[in-house]
């Protein structure tokens, strides 16, 4: 399920611009021209003869951008369906292939109109220099859209991480059946009701923060166990949480708000459910140099699930690891008949002192 | 007033006893945890008003409000709910009263007083409120007039039989008030008609085969052949009942 969510993500954003744009044609066709010119210029031809030499180059260049133009124009949603790099790699290919086609052609043409054009080489060197130069303009050009396809990338997701940072915030459920669990307190138990207030209040500032930083997983921790010590008011005995959690380094970092989103949601959706309650079990454990968080928790038998599951927690948390870890960090799901659980696998990166 | 106070929460339902005290006029009965036990102690201790939560484990409110309906004497039923955007929407079309939570004093008051003027046939809206989930995850049954929920997931068949429809599930048969068109509509997804009078679980089926008559017969699953009639597909259903058996 999670995989397939990343790709149908993937696939909504194109990497490789639309060749077939006017737009396009003309920016490469004028970077060709540019690289004619360069190439004439270094070439020193003979005295007033630039211009001519000018005029075979430009023709020559021009014709393969315009024509590895259109070979991107027509293949380019068929390549971008190998995956980012790979697309890439096999653009570059692709365009190699046709440059050489193109100076082989040229050079045939050339020897049947009986040299119209003064070629200084031999066929193979011809050929040679052909695809050294094209391989070199070819990876540069690459390169830069390689870059500004990730720069695109990036402002894509963090516009999605501000908006769902947003939807993040606390549960209106959440809010309202504390708010009614303090107002019970308030008379049968003010102390506790006192104290709820303020792990509320607590609660409340940590989902306020700037959800773009990370805090420590000692901050983190805490947080949830705010959480937990707030739900429990309510749901008593009903829930129990387990904290597997002394082998992570505590000073260790992680996006801000994700366990406590994911703790709620085996709450809401596994432990009030069921009628005796369950446990929740929180494990974390170091895997190489990466740490992993496990949150597991009981679910009721399907009959009794409700469809109003919304995935905004767990695909929030997703998108805000792909902003700070790119793909470093994984976010996976486990469902079985009773049980879920989601795993948190991110490298381990500590605040510096 | 007498009321029942339904909520998987303590500190929710202290709440609703602490107000329903504020005012003086009213009495709590009694307070259940879910909705088995609240059916059970409605029936037995005959409220005038159920507060009752929607979102609970196993029987959740709005089943429990259903089942409610099989009495003779419904009460009248007054939900409530922190924040349940899908079940507020349902409801605001109707005349059921919800209140939301953290509960106030005058709202609460309010919904008692609509729920005392509340018309019986009012509450039938409850099955019918399009939004609501339309099955129930259980029927509710009487053996010797005492209330009896039976899952959906227990029965292999329903068979009517004159004015009663029989259901034969795991722990043996009950008689409940439902037709038989009612709950062909509501759980069409598990069952399947296999004559004018039998609704047959589609998982439970084991085989069809032909008798000594020529006539197809089902055969269930871990049957114990408690039952003496034998459960014959009639012609007009055949079609459709292979039909169901191949796609499951």
């Amino acid at each position: 399920m999670a995989a397939a969510r990343d790709t149908t993500n993937q696939q909504s954003q194109a990497y490789l611009p639309d060749f077939c744009a006017a737009g396009a044609v003309l920016i490469i066709v004028l970077v060709a021209t540019l690289v004619a010119i360069a190439l004439t210029l270094a070439a020193r031809p003979e005295a007033g003869d630039f211009l001519g030499e000018l005029g075979q180059m430009a023709m020559y260049v021009v014709w393969m951008a315009l024509l590895g133009t259109a070979l991107l124009c027509r293949l380019r949603t068929w390549i971008e369906r190998f995956g980012k790099t790979q697309a890439f790699v096999i653009a570059f290919g692709l365009l190699l292939l046709l440059c050489l086609g193109v100076a082989e052609g040229t050079w045939q043409l050339n020897r049947t109109l009986r040299e119209v054009a003064i070629i200084h080489d031999t066929h193979a060197g011809f050929l040679t220099r052909t695809i050294a130069i094209s391989s070199i303009v070819i990876a540069l050009a690459m390169r830069y859209l390689y870059i500004s396809s990730e720069w695109r990338r990036s402002i894509v997701l963090e516009a999605q991480s501000r908006i769902s940072a947003l939807q993040a915030l606390i549960r209106p459920h959440f809010l309202f059946n504390s708010l009614n669990t303090i107002a019970s307190l308030a008379r049968s138990d003010p102390a506790r009701a006192e104290e709820a207030v303020e792990d509320l209040a607590d609660l409340m500032r940590a989902n306020l923060g700037n959800p773009k930083n990370r805090v420590t997983l000692k901050e983190e921790l805490e947080v949830a166990a705010i959480y937990q010590r707030i739900e429990k008011l309510r749901l008593g005995d009903r829930l129990r949480v387990r904290w597997n959690v002394n082998e992570l380094p505590m000073r260790a970092l992680i996006p801000s708000l994700t366990i406590q989103p994911l703790l709620e949601n085996a709450i809401y959706h596994g432990i009030e459910l069921l009628a005796d309650g369950g446990e929740v079990v929180v494990t974390g454990s170091r895997i190489d140099d990466d740490l992993q968080i496990e949150i597991r928790n009981p679910v009721a038998a399907v009959t009794n699930r409700r469809k109003d599951g919304n995935q905004m927690a767990l695909s929030n948390i997703r998108q805000r690891f792909e902003l700070a870890y790119g793909n470093r960090a994984a976010v996976e799901v486990d469902e079985s008949a009773d049980q879920y659980s989601v795993r948190l696998r991110f490298p381990r990166d500590e605040q510096l002192a | 007033m007498n009321i029942l106070i339904v909520d998987d929460e303590a500190p929710a339902r202290d709440r609703l006893r602490q107000i329903i005290g504020d005012t003086g006029e009213h009495t709590v009965i009694g307070e259940a945890g879910n909705g088995r036990q609240a059916l059970l102690m409605a029936e037995k201790l005959r409220p005038d008003v159920v507060l009752l939560d929607i979102r609970m484990p196993g029987i959740d409110g709005i089943e429990t409000a259903r089942h409610f309906n099989t009495f003779e004497n419904p009460p009248a039923v007054v939900f409530t709910t922190a924040y349940d955007e899908y079940a507020i929407r349902a409801f605001d079309a109707n005349a059921i009263g919800y209140i939301l939570k953290p509960v106030r004093r005058e709202r609460l008051e309010m919904a008692l007083r609509q729920a005392a003027r509340l018309s019986r046939e009012k509450l039938g809206t409850v099955s019918t409120q399009p939004g609501l989930p339309q099955q129930r995850a259980h029927v509710c049954a009487r053996r010797h007039g005492e209330l009896n929920l039976i899952a959906i997931t227990d029965i292999h068949c329903f068979v009517a039989d004159q004015k009663y429809v029989t259901v034969i599930h795991d722990d043996g048969e009950d008689l409940i008030d439902d037709s038989l068109k009612s709950l062909e509509a509501e759980f069409s997804a598990q069952f399947v008609r296999i004559h004018r009078g039998a609704l047959v679980a589609v998982n439970r089926i084991e085989a069809l085969a032909k008798n000594g008559d020529g006539q197809l017969a089902i055969r269930l699953r871990d049957d114990d052949s408690r039952r003496s009639l034998p459960l014959i597909v009639s012609r007009r259903h055949v079609a459709d009942v292979r039909r169901r058996l191949k796609g499951n």
